[in-house]
């Protein structure tokens, strides 16, 4: 069955919300792919593709960090985006929600945080403008409206970022003929795409973490883990 | 003429609530040539409008944070009880309204490398690979988790601070630097760390599992040397998203053959 209307709208409202938490209101990390993409699944009732696409995001952009006036890549938008289309991409091909799916979604989706970044961008000439236009009422003496000016800087990334999040889940709509008529070897590659990009993304994550030393606590937590699962396999058996 | 000040008024805590809500808009329209000297102004605004009832010193007031002005969001907060501070003694006028600029652009830059450096490098990695290492448990409560977590430190941290450079003025400096953020940094990176990799072999050992045999034991070696080869790469300064399609294209090639 696919995706109804309103949960393409209410996908939309969701990620110009967290547009403007990231960097206008808050930061309390609502807008982090972990949570962002695992709500975004609850909105098209598939938890399952939020949850996996928001957890291998998160580890991929761990690293990543607004420092000063650089802008780091859009990792919300990259989050809802792809776990949009992916739910939307398993509602209408009926297959159900699966790992070639989410594999599928993030490799054709993952590119949104470089998108992202151009919209935050774009906006910067807006928010320039609204601080002159600040600076000429508070001249005139009008200072309630002059710092009241800094609440408009809000609305356009509200709406750029919902209308890009409601354009993925359309995508991911259009797409599922295709993930239909993909054949069966395909999506048994692309299924096993997903637990090695996952891993991939964990071991970027540990390069992202910024320890100094990071290989060494990520390659002693890999070996306890290898071992106690290798030890635990082999005593059940 | 000696210009004749009121008493010195303490603001209401209405208007300190009402300041530090608003200091969580201060980004709202962040821009390249004044950076957060709106949102500054913003939150400020109903103090100053309390501290100074005449329109001709509210506007100098006013004027004063529309500068530039950036820093960390969330130590901010800091700044802005330390503003309050000083502009209540300017209001009266027990201070000069330079010790307000001057206390904004002395810490706008340490405080944004401490909290750049607590808060970004190293609380929301720790959290956000904890938790994610925990999804695989957790399901969704891992995401809730993360909220919690983060947040708990987060706002006691950011409503803290606004206390301390409200009471203490320019002494939140040494107050700041007894909280020792930068070694409580270091080890939330460590967590970061451990945490990414034990979930790299944990993804690697249950995709193993899932085949099950002496295939799925391949499997899971394969995918743990492939992590392994994926963090050199990444050190060597390949760029992630070639890394991530390069481990892609190998394991669905070797899916779809198998």
């Amino acid at each position: 069955m696919p995706a109804a209307l309103h949960q393409v709208l209410l996908a939309g409202a969701w990620g110009g919300l967290l547009a403007l938490e990231r960097r206008a209101f808050l930061q309390a990390m609502f807008s982090r792919p972990l949570v962002a993409a695992t709500v975004m699944g609850l909105i098209f009732d598939d938890l399952p593709a939020g949850l996996h696409v928001g957890m291998l995001l998160e580890l991929f952009h761990l690293g990543s960090a607004n420092l000063g006036a650089a802008l780091p890549e859009h990792d919300t938008l990259a989050a809802t985006g792809t776990s949009a289309a992916a739910a939307c991409m398993a509602h209408g091909s009926g297959a159900g929600s699966t790992p070639a799916i989410w594999s599928l979604s993030i490799l054709l989706f993952i590119g949104l945080g470089h998108f992202g970044r151009m919209l935050d961008r774009s906006l910067e000439g807006y928010s320039t403008r609204l601080s002159q236009r600040a600076l000429a009422f508070a001249e005139q003496g009008e200072l309630h409206r002059a710092v009241r000016q800094n609440l408009w800087g809000m609305w356009p990334h509200f709406l750029l970022f919902a209308v890009a999040t409601s354009a993925c889940a359309l995508l991911g709509a259009l797409l599922s003929p295709v993930v239909e008529g993909l054949p069966l070897r395909a999506l048994r590659g692309l299924a096993w795409a997903y637990p090695a990009m996952a891993s991939v993304a964990a071991a970027i994550a540990a390069r992202g973490s910024h320890a100094k030393r990071a290989s060494l606590f990520a390659g002693a937590a890999a070996v306890a883990v290898t071992v106690f699962t290798v030890v635990f396999t082999w005593v059940r058996a | 003429m000696r210009e004749r000040y009121p008493p010195r008024r303490s603001l209401s805590r209405t208007v300190l609530a009402r300041v530090f809500l608003r200091s969580l808009f201060l980004q709202a329209s962040w821009n390249p040539q004044g950076m957060q000297n709106l949102g500054l102004a913003y939150a400020l605004s109903p103090a100053l409008d309390a501290l100074y009832p005449e329109p001709e010193r509210r506007l100098v007031a006013v004027r004063r944070h529309l500068v530039f002005f950036n820093t960390h969001p969330y130590v901010a907060a800091a700044i802005v009880g330390g503003v309050l501070f000083h502009e209540e003694r300017i209001a009266c006028g027990e201070e000069s309204p330079e010790l307000v600029v001057k206390f904004k652009s002395a810490l706008m830059g340490p405080l944004a490398a401490l909290g750049d450096g607590f808060f970004w490098l190293s609380l929301k990695p720790a959290v956000g690979a904890f938790c994610a290492a925990l999804v695989p448990w957790l399901g969704a409560k891992a995401a809730v988790l993360f909220l919690v977590l983060y947040n708990v430190v987060h706002l006691t941290l950011r409503a803290r601070l606004y206390l301390m450079g409200l009471a203490l003025g320019d002494q939140l400096v040494v107050a700041v630097g007894k909280a020792r953020l930068p070694t409580r940094g270091a080890r939330l990176r460590a967590v970061a760390a451990a945490s990414s990799g034990g979930l790299a072999a944990w993804l690697a050992m249950s995709f193993g599992m899932q085949e099950g045999g002496r295939v799925g034991a391949m499997l899971a070696f394969g995918c743990l040397v492939m992590g392994g080869l994926c963090y050199w790469l990444v050190v060597q300064r390949l760029p992630n998203f070639a890394v991530l399609y390069l481990a892609a294209l190998l394991a669905g090639v070797v899916g779809a053959f198998i």
